[in-house]
């Protein structure tokens, strides 16, 4: 890489050889336009306006393909660069129908900016627009191909970006489209409706179906997505105070670059949905009404009190919410501990197995790790996780590397999205246990390991010797092929493990932790950059609720609740006496309110009724209570019983941070006001902090944050007055052990098995998802999936309604079969059909996410 | 005769064939293409699969070339050469003069796939003007009567 020295409009700059001319000019403010280069795409020389002219050779090239050579005197405005680039432009106008005026690019339109330019307005050619009607398929993604100015740009994204491959180039000449296999709708393709091309599009022959206005929104701002726990940073087009339009932010550095899934582009809808709270109601004569503020504080703070004074303050309990922004799970925990003195406080996270996570985090003094880092992993092993659906802009990393050629080992009893990019290892349900310490065996008896041998590694290795291999493949319900196979794949390698919910909500699954750790440390892939733990998040911010201590067994900071000198340091802060037992955890909760000893709740953005197993039992809990306030932004199942009800904030709605699954502290500001009456979650809470508490309000939320920081290592930066980009990961002094080879119980194989697994349609339990009139609207599939082999055992057929039985309860789906679905194995989506799958669980310690059932043809 | 079904167990052994050459994508296609006289398009994917592509890309490749063919073609793929020599000599006659004889149009296959009629911009024989080709045959120096000889000689209850 040499450095050369060239002229670009009289200007003499020195640069790489390694850059493009269009990457020079840009730097040093000679502004080129351009259609078909995006920063995050290889450059590819499609649309040939960026051309500029070398004055020495003549040569008119295109500026965003060629390097910086030495000597050049380059013109990108000459007389001569401004008729090619006219001609251009007027040829792709004689091609584009004169539909600009309803147009839904408005003046976003690349094209049109680039003609308003160089004054094109008549091309005086004969136009020859090739004409199509737009196309409004699918609930996503209206294609208007008579726009297509053949930049390629969805196309490369699509590539290069998401790794789908639904589109490519099809036929030749004026023929040319990008279009799907065999030309058929997207919805019958590879495409999960990401809809990054859609925001690379520069003209708009891809525009988003069922738009909230047609044209240039008035403003756009940037907010952090309150989907899943990647924290993709959005651009909201606002247009009259509402979110008419979501897009990927243009800001360089964000976790999502040019890409967002489905949800994050698409589901955002649901904030103008008219089922949204827009006034405080509290329930007299058996409903709800609404109430003023200062009415519904003075119930809320009342309420709590009264219950706290006769039944005492364990009598009360308060579930935060994952969904929530860090200083609001703070104030929510604080209200709890310090006013109310209760330590029963959780947040929806515990759903998707956080506390283990937790636990584990603590145990090996490592912190979540970044996403891009995933990209220079040796190996990858996936497990319990099908990122794909459940957390898609991550999955883009995983996907990349599987590009890059890095081997990706896939552990989950039902095929995932990954798995036919990598060895699919289709383990019995429960049996992971076996598998990977049958991995590790093969591992050794191979002598395939990296990690650091000494004295643990052979006391380790003589208590996994008692284990003969054939049994543990066995119970593991697999092909031993295969476990040599990935034995193969990871010999010699460190590992990156992807970690999720099918592991961390089984009944055993400190087991499966235990050995994968065991797997890690025999492997040298504790640490690292290129290897380690990855725990998605399903919910935006199912860490930071965890951090700020809106979780059972924890503090501010991540701190132990049971650790004296982290509740020494908060008992100085805020001038109270904390109580070292844990609370009572989500499931504990309804629990203690079936049986009478939680009087009173206060919920903060969750929806217990639709998120939890067993939904009649958890409403029949929620109905013994004496008092119930639900502060959220819809109308859910919850708030519809509860007492009092508070219109609180979206996530773009208000300001504050939240802490995505690398530990990235994401500070946003609000965008658009709440609707109506609604307001900010912090401000509430903080209204009833200082009425409770007789004292002063925070008032803003930077005086939140300020006191995170004064007390918490773990987010502040060394100012004291800001957070850290990242938080700071706890290290664990003492070394790390083995953990002992133990199993579980055999898993009963017999039974026919319901798995239930995500789609990337819905976050969570589809509370908010739900709403979303395009999600409504896709007409994509969400029955019960199993194979036609096993179909054919039970005598169904493909779009049979069946009853799905389960000891907890019943639901009705339809028969879809997928060939790769291992025998006596039915897989369910959550979070569709008001997530009434929940019904097949039972509400117990970790009910996991799968249930033996009986199936009969309706 | 009937397009050559689209046997996945004969293209098993086309894909392993190709698998390991560097640019195995295009001679691949034409294997098919020869074997099969036509890519099947169900064929698509289990190709791209097998060289690690995208299904859309090598539908790309197929549908640009027009070597390539996603619809089965007749026995006989007769091309009739429309560049500028033979236009001059008066090919557009020659080309009605075949649709009406086997009533095709430009692209169409007869319905017992005996026929393609095809036009090219050009066959390089310009020295035969007005040219057509069938398969792999040439035939120049068109007259009326000499193309309704040839395609006699491809009809199917044709002796010859």
């Amino acid at each position: 890489m040499g450095s050369v020295s060239l002229t670009i409009n009289g200007k003499t700059i020195s640069c790489s050889s390694e850059e493009s001319l269009l990457d020079v000019a840009d730097k040093h403010g000679f502004l080129i336009p351009r259609l078909c280069h995006h920063p995050e795409l290889h450059p590819y020389g499609a649309c040939r306006i960026c051309i500029v002219e070398e004055e020495k050779s003549g040569r008119v090239m295109a500026a965003c393909v060629t390097p910086a050579n030495q000597g050049m005197i380059i013109q990108t405005a000459s007389e001569r660069v401004l008729r090619h680039r006219r001609n251009i432009v007027r040829l792709m106008m004689a091609e584009h129908p004169e539909s600009c005026v309803v147009c839904n690019k408005g003046n976003r339109c690349r094209l049109r900016q680039i003609a308003a330019q160089l004054g094109v307005a008549e091309t005086r050619l004969y136009p020859m627009p090739n004409f199509t009607m737009p196309e409004p398929l699918n609930a996503f993604i209206t294609r208007d191909l008579s726009k297509c100015i053949l930049c390629g740009k969805c196309i490369r994204a699509d590539h290069e970006l998401v790794s789908v491959g639904a589109i490519d180039y099809n036929l030749r000449g004026f023929h040319s489209r990008p279009s799907v296999l065999l030309d058929r709708g997207l919805e019958d393709s590879d495409c999960t409706f990401c809809g990054t091309c859609l925001s690379m599009c520069p003209t708009g022959a891809l525009s988003a179906t069922y738009p909230a206005y047609a044209g240039t929104p008035m403003k756009e701002s940037n907010t952090i997505c309150g989907f899943c726990g990647v924290g993709c940073t959005l651009s909201a087009g606002i247009v009259d105070g509402q979110i008419v339009e979501i897009n990927p932010s243009n800001h360089h550095g964000t976790v999502n670059g040019a890409t967002l899934c489905v949800r994050g582009h698409f589901a955002h809808d649901f904030l103008n949905s008219e089922n949204r709270l827009v006034h405080p109601l509290a329930r007299s004569n058996g409903k709800l009404e609404p109430v003023a503020w200062n009415v519904a504080i003075e119930n809320a703070v009342q309420s709590l009190r009264s219950v706290k004074n006769t039944h005492g303050p364990q009598s009360l309990a308060f579930l935060g919410s994952s969904k929530c922004t860090n200083e609001e799970n703070y104030l929510f925990q604080k209200l709890a501990r310090t006013i109310y003195e209760t330590g029963n406080i959780d947040n929806g996270g515990f759903l998707f197995g956080r506390s283990l996570v937790r636990a584990f985090e603590r145990r090996i003094g490592a912190g979540p790790k970044q996403m891009k880092d995933i990209l220079d992993a040796e190996a990858i092993l996936v497990i319990g996780a099908d990122v794909c659906q459940s957390a898609p802009v991550f999955s883009y990393h995983i996907k990349k590397a599987a590009n890059k050629g890095v081997p990706i080992v896939v552990i989950d009893p039902a095929p995932t999205s990954l798995s036919d990019r990598a060895l699919w290892l289709p383990v019995g349900i429960g049996s992971d246990t076996w598998l990977i310490y049958a991995l590790i065996k093969v591992l050794i008896l191979h002598n395939n390991l990296t990690g650091q041998s000494g004295d643990y590694h052979e006391v380790f290795k003589g208590n996994l010797a008692k284990f003969n291999l054939n049994g543990l493949i066995k119970t593991a319900g697999i092909d031993e092929s295969l476990v040599i196979k990935a034995a193969n794949v990871l010999k010699h390698k460190k590992i990156s493990f992807v970690v999720g919910r099918g592991v961390l909500l089984q009944q055993e699954a400190q087991r499966v932790l235990d050995a994968l750790l065991n797997l890690a440390l025999l492997t040298g892939s504790i640490s690292g950059k290129a290897s380690g733990f990855y725990f998605p998040t399903y919910e935006n911010n199912a860490a930071g609720a965890d951090d700020m201590g809106a979780c059972p067994d924890g503090l501010p900071g991540a701190m132990a609740l049971t650790d004296e000198k982290s509740r020494r340091h908060w008992e100085k802060a805020w001038k109270v006496r904390l109580s070292p037992d844990n609370g009572l955890d989500m499931e504990q909760m309804i629990a203690a309110a079936e049986n009478g000893t939680i009087k009173a709740m206060y919920i903060m953005g969750e929806n217990p009724l639709r998120s939890m197993p067993d939904p009649l039992r958890v409403k029949k809990a929620l109905e013994k209570l004496e008092f119930l306030v639900v502060q959220d932004i819809l109308l859910t199942e919850t708030a519809g019983m509860a007492h009092l009800v508070l219109p609180g904030a979206a996530a773009c709605e208000k300001a504050g941070s939240f802490t995505n699954m690398e530990g990235r502290i994401q500070v946003f500001s609000q965008t658009v006001s709440p609707p109506a009456m609604a307001r900010p979650d912090w401000e509430i809470l903080d209204e009833i902090l200082a009425k409770a508490s007789n004292g002063n309000r925070y008032k803003t939320v930077e005086h939140v944050s300020l006191e995170i920081c004064r007390f918490t290592d773990l987010y502040s930066a060394s100012d004291r007055r800001n957070y850290k980009p990242f938080r700071q990961t706890a290290v664990n002094p003492d070394p790390i052990l083995f953990s002992p080879v133990t199993f579980p119980e055999v898993p009963d194989s017999k039974d026919c098995k319901v798995l239930i697994g995500s789609l990337r349609y819905h976050s969570g339990g589809g509370t908010r998802t739900g709403f979303s009139k395009r999600i409504q609207a896709t007409r994509l599939t969400h029955g019960a999936v199993l194979s036609p082999a096993y179909a054919k055992d039970l005598k169904l057929n493909e779009g049979d309604s069946v009853r799905i039985k389960s000891p907890a309860g019943t639901i009705e789906r339809e028969i879809s079969f997928n060939h790769k679905m291992p025998s006596g194995r039915i897989w369910i989506a959550s979070g569709s059909f008001n997530n009434d799958v929940m019904h097949l669980l039972k509400l117990d310690r970790q009910s996991g996410r799968s249930c033996s059932v009986q199936i009969e043809k309706i | 005769m009937h397009p050559e079904a689209a046997d996945p167990d004969k293209l098993a052994p086309i894909i392993e064939k190709h698998l390991t050459n560097k640019w195995a994508l295009i001679p691949l296609l034409q294997e098919v293409q020869e074997v099969f006289g036509y890519v099947p398009p169900e064929f698509l994917k289990p190709i791209a699969d097998a060289l690690g592509l995208y299904s859309a890309q090598v539908q790309g490749v197929v549908t640009f070339y027009a070597g390539f063919s996603l619809k089965p073609k007749g026995k006989y793929v007769l091309r009739c050469c429309r560049g500028t020599a033979c236009h001059v000599k008066g090919s557009r006659s020659i080309l009605r003069m075949m649709q009406n004889e086997l009533g095709l149009d430009e692209g169409q296959t007869s319905q017992d796939y005996q026929f393609t009629l095809e036009t090219v911009a050009c066959l390089g024989a310009c020295f035969l003007a007005p040219t057509m080709m069938v398969n792999h045959d040439y035939y120049g120096k068109l007259t009326p009567k000499k193309v309704l000889s040839v395609l006699d000689q491809y009809k199917k209850d044709s002796p010859g």
